[in-house]
């Protein structure tokens, strides 16, 4: 791990991965990533070598249930706060191109 | 019937039943008390003063909340009450469903008087980052509160309610509540539903109870916790039961950390710790001391890389299709953690980040699953300080996780904690100290801390307004 990772291309990667724009007065949010990264850093005086991971501290997986359909929203109540609905449905931004 | 606001919940109800008063007198108070001093303190975002009201009317007292003012966490989805969590993307944001939480509470009878300020998204420890404006403390209000949960705490303090709910991902009830001089129980990760409570770091997210005794606490607790089939997560078992009150601690070992005691602490917060030991050792219990806990800078670190990753996942549902406003209204605080996530998760830094964090939590599970084998409970300071002023989180990128450091080990290793009133510093602002115990041993939490705060009367103290 080094400081130096996160170089401005990085961090405009990172931004647009996030779908989130960075305002000109917000451009601090780089130097505390730098800041914050280097603190962590503090992990690798542990030797994990051996040590498997916990994701989940009540070591619970796979719960299912039976696929059975159950009362949900209505459609009326599903949509009621959605910015733009059309004919009953979200109506979204595209993401495919029609012209091509 | 004047001051109905300062009661207890177990005074509140026994009022109702004998008759004293009913349960619109008792609203009525409590709203005229949030009219009177919340223009100030800012405790509570939205306020349900009309449908309190009206509720009060024909509430049932035989119900275990029946009558009872609960102000409510403003990231709990009550169903067509706004929820915003603090944060101007959810604006005008009116739940479609509640929280399991949140029928539990319903269903015993609980009347919501208001939704309370957090930090937006509930991303700090101080409420000073809620886009609502910061919370002030009640004891002082150039202040902060705490946070998460620290509309919740304050609101509490300042007795505009009679009981409170809130949530903790690492500290967000015990900061809070120390800083604000209530109790303030984290169950065990599992013990209570997650499902809508709008998710912040959901591999550690443990809602709770905020009230003025740790019996209202442990009776909200009873009323929240309960598997449901709705949250993955949940611990299958019935709801916990509040244990026989123990006439002494004898036989019972309480640990504590040496580790817990930084070099920055506030000299009256460990003295205050030292002296709230001197009591659970005159009523019988053996102290050790703790000298090789894991040190807690590992699990600021951990918590740190899990909750900024948990969240840059959490916050993605939020595009402004479905609910809510497009992500261009997410303040800096959230925009900052949810970039360090999306870092910490991508391609090429998710083994050196996310899965370093992963296996060290297992270590520090381990720790406390060492120091259990030497002692029944822990308990330590909750913070390092009393409440910080105004504007101590300006600039700070890890503001809450440093303040935090005392109570993240046992967040991340999903263990019961409970935060009691044991103190004051010079300038009369609440000490807290916590005591924590192994996971699913909150009857030991609630034992240790009932029969202290049966022993001492710092939780009887109140803020002059």
């Amino acid at each position: 791990m080094s400081d130096n990772l996160i170089t401005d291309s990085v961090f405009e990667h990172t931004a647009r991965l996030s779908r989130l724009e960075i305002k000109p007065d917000e451009t601090n949010i780089k130097n505390q990533l730098i800041e914050t990264v280097k603190y962590v850093e503090v992990l690798d005086e542990l030797n994990t070598s051996d040590v498997s991971p916990t994701f989940q501290v009540n070591h619970k997986s796979n719960i299912l249930r039976e696929d059975k359909v159950e009362a949900s929203l209505s459609q009326e109540l599903a949509l009621s706060q959605a910015e733009k609905v059309s004919s009953g449905y979200f109506k979204t931004t595209a993401t495919i191109d029609k012209n091509k | 019937m004047t001051d109905l606001n300062k009661l207890t919940l177990s005074e509140a109800r026994k009022g109702l039943k004998s008759k004293k008063f009913t349960p619109t007198d008792l609203v009525q108070s409590c709203l005229d008390r949030i009219k009177s001093f919340d223009k100030k303190l800012n405790a509570f975002v939205t306020l349900c003063d009309e449908e309190a009201l009206k509720q009060a009317k024909t509430a049932d007292i035989s119900l275990p909340l029946g009558g009872i003012p609960i102000a409510i966490k403003d990231n709990y989805l009550t169903k067509g009450i706004r929820t915003t969590a603090s944060s101007l993307v959810l604006d005008e944001y009116i739940a479609q469903y509640d929280a399991t939480v949140m029928k539990k509470l319903k269903n015993a009878g609980a009347i919501i008087i208001g939704k309370t300020n957090l930090d937006a998204w509930a991303h700090g420890s101080s409420t000073e980052t809620s886009d609502y404006g910061p919370t002030l403390n009640p004891w002082n209000t150039d202040h902060l509160p705490g946070g998460s949960s620290g509309g919740s705490a304050a609101a509490i303090a300042a007795d505009e309610t009679i009981i409170s709910v809130g949530s903790e991902t690492a500290g967000s009830i015990r900061q809070p509540a120390a800083w604000c001089g209530v109790v303030g129980f984290k169950p065990t990760y599992g013990r209570v539903s997650r499902y809508g409570i709008i998710a912040m770091k959901s591999s550690t997210d443990s809602p709770g109870p905020l009230c003025k005794t740790v019996d209202d606490a442990a009776t909200l607790l009873e009323i929240m916790s309960g598997h449901d089939p709705y949250d993955a997560t949940s611990i299958e078992e019935d709801s916990w039961k509040k244990p026989e009150i123990r006439q002494n601690l004898n036989g019972l070992k309480i640990g504590i950390p040496l580790s817990y005691f930084p070099s920055q602490i506030q000299p009256e917060v460990k003295k205050s710790i030292l002296e709230a030991a001197e009591t659970l050792k005159k009523l019988g219990a053996q102290i050790l001391e703790l000298p090789d806990v894991l040190d807690p800078k590992y699990s600021i670190a951990v918590y740190t890389i899990l909750q900024r990753s948990e969240v840059s996942s959490n916050l993605a549902r939020f595009d402004g299709i479905r609910y809510g406003h497009d992500r261009s209204f997410f303040g800096t605080e959230a925009k900052r953690r949810i970039m360090l996530g999306t870092y910490s998760l991508s391609a090429g830094y998710y083994d050196a980040y996310y899965l370093k964090a992963q296996k060290v939590r297992t270590l520090i599970c381990q720790d406390f699953d060492k120091q259990f084998q030497k002692v029944d409970a822990i308990i330590g300071p909750v913070s390092p300080t009393t409440a910080l002023k105004l504007g101590a989180t300006k600039g700070q990128a890890m503001f809450g996780e440093l303040q935090d450091m005392l109570v993240e080990p046992s967040s991340i290793a999903g263990l019961p904690g409970i935060s009691i009133p044991c103190g004051f510093d010079k300038t009369a602002l609440p000490i807290g100290f916590q005591i924590i115990a192994p996971q699913k041993r909150e009857d030991l939490v609630y034992q240790i801390a009932k029969i202290f705060e049966d022993n001492t009367d710092y939780h009887t103290k109140r803020p002059k307004l």
